[in-house]
């Protein structure tokens, strides 16, 4: 039951604001029942035979947690919908390097999806590493984004997502598009 | 040195109206210590035994006598007077009111200066040679890469929440200053050959309760690729480094683990995808940042020499402190002075707000407006003429700030232990300061010769015990202090991690135990030449457990 309502309190947020969110959390294809967008752990993703990944009219995205290889799904990222990479704790920073990876690396272009314990401080973070979405549960967290107050500074000192080299500007600096 | 432009000013400008609005979060309960503590740690913010503690960052110990002068009111106003300076080139605040903080980083905003980074498991404060810049003995000046390295590891996406806190270290001469070696990555600024610069890389150096001297992975690294390299050894180390023990998550455990051949096999791959990249440095901005570190236009002064070797034939308290605290300039007509905060029976490295504006004072008229933070918790006046040395002398008097113990025995390191910090397991400075009252007379000192003793109040390391020629460790057994001694440690170029002699001595009992080893090194040592370090190098621990313990038998 408190499982239930916690998943109610989840909400979905990107850089044009909160969004519906059309998947579920499984532990198998067969505990999905209907639902059209799943999301598999790593391990159940990867024994999914290729044909039926490739051919099942439904999205199937997988979680990676922090200790887990991504370079499992290296040769297959043209295949996935969504990889969600966990945050067991805001203080756990593994998942930024492979959000990098992923999206900087290895052109991933699918939905790219931070799962677990996001917090203000950190959503800009996850913009820059490359996150396309966040999972946001923290009450301060979905009431800043709400007011879109992102916590952003005018400017950044290296590389990164949704950002611009600044004219003139030293070659690590960037200032956020658009 | 390194002046704000716009970006700087409006990025630190923005950060502190964020912390503002925390602060008043907390203050009025919407957020609780819990919520707070990961956002006040962006910001320096500590809670320590009494009180709340600001450690405010002074990027490779580098000031202006403004900035230092801001640094003293703000000791003044927010605090109880006086600050400390740290192993890491920092200053920290002790007392400082939670509701006063954001109008302190506000004011240190003025002077373009800030707290982020001094905390949490971050890319820390990039600490230099405090003699960049002006060293006779240095090849380039290593404060440009550190400022670029300061830049590029603000706030940084992917770096800052690491599975430990991580510190850079750079230095630019053959004897090193910067202590490299013991850090998470050690930069060493070179020439090759054809009169290019680049980096010997170290990596996986610490100390804390387990000490490792960093290692060598790569022997020239060229300049432009600096911030890919750094970027292939972070990110290795994030995915890779141990989160399930905070004493075992630093890069010197995945190097030790994983065993280095390895893990630079890995490092280089990453880099090899990263080389070309975004990162890689334009000469002209490596050389735009350059110019803000040209070295000053001195004039010639030539007369110092005359005027020098009279004022010190005159006054042999003004000539002990000549030889022990000024070391050679690159410019023959100056001198490097290290103004000593380790006066006998002082505690080491803290300042008061008089004591900084007479520092503030003396750089702007006597040193080109500059000063430096050592990580031996000194300050340094890095350009000052060998005729204004009189002067400045009798300037620093006036504040007991000329104590001439420049790398003699009672310039001791030692950390807050557990008079403020809430780790500690033993007291640091009442040792610190006992020894050096023990120790203090000029003639005494003199005659012992250099010799660093490093107190840690715990096992984590803070004093550097380690690495102290004579190192001091705290500890607590069944509800005592004791003191456990190294010996043989040295961060320079030879790196060593001292020896643990045997059993630890109670408060009473350590500083005579110290006396020992110091009395065990007169008598054996070869000649004045032989520091302490040499001598204990050539004979090894044995007459020194001796000394302490009475015959080897019971020693072993």
């Amino acid at each position: 039951m408190s499982e239930t309502t916690e998943q109610n309190e989840k909400q979905l947020w990107g850089r044009e604001g909160f969004r519906n969110d059309p998947y579920i959390e499984a532990e198998s294809l067969d505990a999905a029942g209907d639902a059209p967008a799943v999301i598999l752990p790593l391990a159940a993703w990867l024994g999914l035979d290729d044909d039926i990944r490739r051919t099942s009219n439904r999205r199937i995205g997988v979680m990676v947690a922090p200790g887990e290889d991504i370079e499992p799904l290296l040769d297959k990222l043209d295949t996935i919908p969504l990889i969600a990479l966990q945050f067991p704790a805001f203080n756990d920073g593994r998942s930024y390097s492979k959000a990098e990876l992923l999206k900087g690396r290895h052109g991933f272009s699918g939905e790219l999806r931070a799962v677990g314990d996001v917090l203000i401080d950190q959503v800009v973070f996850m913009l820059r590493a490359g996150f396309d979405t966040l999972q946001v549960s923290n009450p301060i967290a979905l009431e800043r984004l709400n007011a879109s107050d992102l916590h952003d500074t005018p400017g950044y000192y290296q590389p990164g997502r949704g950002s611009a080299q600044t004219a003139g500007g030293y070659s690590w600096r960037r200032t956020p598009a658009g | 040195m390194y002046r704000y432009d716009e970006f700087d000013h409006a990025f630190v400008a923005a950060r502190v109206e964020q912390f503002k609005d925390q602060v008043q979060r907390r203050l009025s309960g919407e957020l609780t210590e819990d919520q707070f503590k990961p956002l006040r740690l962006m910001n320096g913010v500590y809670l320590q035994l009494h009180a709340y503690m600001l450690r405010v960052a002074v990027p490779y110990g580098t000031l202006s006598a403004k900035q230092m002068r801001k640094l003293g009111s703000i000791a003044r106003v927010y605090d109880r007077g006086y600050g400390h300076f740290t192993t890491r080139q920092n200053i920290q605040y002790n007392w400082p009111a939670l509701g006063d903080i954001p109008k302190i980083l506000d004011e240190l905003a003025e002077v373009e200066m800030h707290a982020m980074q001094t905390s949490g498991n971050c890319i820390r404060n990039v600490t230099a040679d405090h003699f960049a810049g002006a060293a006779a003995d240095e090849v380039a000046d290593p404060r440009p890469f550190a400022e670029i390295l300061r830049q590029w590891s603000s706030l940084h996406p992917e770096f800052s929440f690491l599975p430990r806190k991580f510190k850079i270290a750079v230095t630019g001469a053959e004897h090193d200053r910067a202590a490299i070696q013991t850090h998470d990555i050690g930069l060493h600024l070179k020439k090759n050959a054809a009169g290019e610069l680049g980096f010997g890389v170290y990596i996986g150096g610490g100390q804390g309760r387990t000490p490792m001297v960093a290692k060598n992975i790569r022997d020239f690294l060229p300049a432009e690729d600096l911030l890919s390299y750094t970027t292939a050894i972070v990110r290795v180390y994030n995915l890779h480094g141990r989160r399930d023990n905070k004493y075992k998550a630093r890069i010197k455990i995945l190097v030790h683990e994983t065993g280095t051949e390895e893990l630079t096999r890995q490092i280089e791959a990453e880099w090899r995808a990263l080389k070309e990249s975004d990162l890689k440095l334009p000469q002209g901005d490596i050389n735009a940042i350059d110019t803000y570190f040209r070295p000053p236009v001195l004039p010639e002064r030539p007369e110092g020499w005359g005027t020098l070797a009279v004022a010190k034939r005159a006054d042999a308290g003004f000539a002990a402190w000549v030889d022990q605290n000024v070391t050679p300039h690159r410019h023959p007509d100056y001198g490097v002075v290290t103004i000593s905060l380790k006066p006998i029976g002082g505690i080491p490295g803290d300042a008061s707000a008089e004591q900084m504006e007479l520092v503030a004072d003396i750089a702007e008229k006597f040193s080109q407006d500059e000063i430096r933070v050592s990580h031996e918790q000194n300050l340094v006046l890095p350009h000052v003429a060998l005729a204004d040395l009189r002067t400045v002398y009798d300037l620093l008097l006036t504040d007991g700030l000329a104590t001439a113990n420049a790398g003699l025995i009672t310039d001791i390191i030692a950390c807050p232990g557990l008079d403020y910090c809430a780790l500690a397991n033993a007291r640091s400075i009442p040792v610190a300061q006992r020894i050096s009252e023990r120790f203090g007379a000029p003639a005494r000192q003199s005659e012992i010769g250099d010799l660093k003793i490093k107190i840690s109040g715990c096992i984590n390391a803070c004093g550097h015990h380690h690495v102290g020629h004579i190192g001091i460790l705290g500890v607590e057994k069944k509800g005592e202090e004791l003191y456990q001694i190294t010996l043989g440690g040295s961060a320079d170029e030879i790196t060593t991690v001292g020896e643990i002699t045997g059993r630890g001595f109670s408060s009473e009992e350590v500083v005579d135990a110290i006396e020992k080893i110091v009395d065990t090194y007169l008598g054996l040592r070869t000649g004045r030449q032989e520091n302490f370090l040499a001598a204990y190098r050539r004979v090894g621990a044995a007459p020194f457990k001796e000394a302490l313990y009475g015959p080897v038998s019971r020693a072993a």
